[in-house]
């Protein structure tokens, strides 16, 4: 599995992430960190068809966030697997 | 190899505004060569002077970063001297189009093999948002405060025209088709110019109500027509609206070319 990385130090929040991913993982950051930036957060990141599917298919898969990122923030990095969710039913 | 290879790391977070559309295209430039699989000595990023010129100081490769409008002379010169170099030439809209308009015809003419990408925001950025010769009918800049009055360049058309092996132009949204494009260009042999559309929020786009960086890249999107599609209006009689650009592939053809290693 693959992990959806976003370097702080480089990204200059434009948001242009937030537009491009076709599963919307990038949310505009409500928050400014130490250089007053906004960052944008991560919404739910195992859903990134990259991270699920790259070392079954061994290619970059979409990989559109990545490469239209002007600051070059955005990166993949290896990661354990997703661990499944307990889902409760509430009657 | 892959594209991070590429980046001169500690050089990086580079100078761009945020929002720059140059550095996507830098993206896309890296990952073209470095499908392609060259060698990191055996290329050369030559630029001129500009916000898009600045690109080859971001990369490991040698560089030229050279006079105004001269990119693509000192790059004839170096293709000349060593043709076993691949080289690749950013420069902008003002930097080829206006001061480097000469030597981009007749280096067309001559059809050598260069790549060249133009990186098209409109306007001169660097030096604070002037009108170049690519600024848009009635689009206003710091010299044309009421809309520029004159009527822009077409790069791409002017590269057709004087003999280019390969022409394209794309925008800084359409990342995917642009690598590819960028590909194409690169493994052809002659001289191929590849025009980026690119947003520039600090300069152009909030003088003309794109404020924010989300509004220009929806502009590219929404206004780009495709060349195929294009042809099709034309069969019609349809026009293009003032706001609309063609994009797309203009031209790919094998015209005897300048300094290929043989």
């Amino acid at each position: 599995m693959m992990k959806l990385f976003i370097d702080e130090t480089r990204c200059k929040g434009c948001n242009i992430c937030t537009m491009v991913c076709p599963y919307s993982i990038f949310t505009p950051g409500d928050t400014p960190n130490r250089r007053g930036i906004y960052v944008p957060v991560l919404d739910r990141p195992e859903r990134c068809t990259n991270c699920r599917l790259t070392y079954l298919y061994g290619r970059q898969l979409c990989g559109v966030c990545s490469m239209i990122c002007p600051d070059q923030a955005i990166s993949w990095i290896a990661d354990e697997p997703y661990s499944a969710r307990c889902v409760v039913i509430e009657y | 190899m892959t594209r991070d290879d590429w980046y001169r790391h500690d050089r990086l977070p580079h100078i761009y505004c945020s929002g720059c559309g140059n550095g996507s295209i830098i993206n896309c430039v890296l990952e073209a060569v470095s499908d392609i699989g060259w060698n990191i000595d055996e290329t050369v990023f030559i630029s001129g002077i500009g916000c898009s010129s600045r690109a080859p100081g971001y990369i490991q490769t040698d560089s030229l970063h050279t006079t105004h409008g001269r990119a693509i002379a000192f790059a004839t010169g170096v293709k000349l001297a060593n043709p076993d170099l691949h080289i690749v030439i950013f420069t902008g809209d003002g930097d080829l189009g206006a001061i480097g308009g000469n030597h981009f015809i007749h280096a067309c003419r001559r059809n050598i093999d260069l790549t060249v990408i133009c990186i098209n925001n409109y306007i001169y950025g660097m030096t604070g948002g002037q009108g170049s010769p690519l600024t848009p009918y009635g689009k206003k800049s710091t010299t044309t405060p009421y809309g520029a009055c004159e009527m822009p360049f077409d790069l791409c058309n002017l590269a057709v025209a004087a003999g280019a092996n390969y022409v394209s132009r794309w925008t800084s949204y359409h990342v995917t088709e642009l690598t590819k494009a960028v590909t194409a260009g690169l493994l052809t042999e002659g001289f191929s110019f590849i025009e980026v559309i690119s947003q520039c929020p600090t300069s152009y786009g909030r003088r003309n109500s794109l404020r924010e960086v989300s509004d220009q890249i929806l502009y590219l999107k929404n206004n780009a027509v495709l060349h195929q599609r294009w042809k099709r209006m034309q069969e019609k009689g349809e026009d293009l609206s003032s706001d609309q650009f063609v994009v797309g592939e203009f031209i790919r053809q094998s015209r005897p070319s300048m300094g290929v290693s043989r």
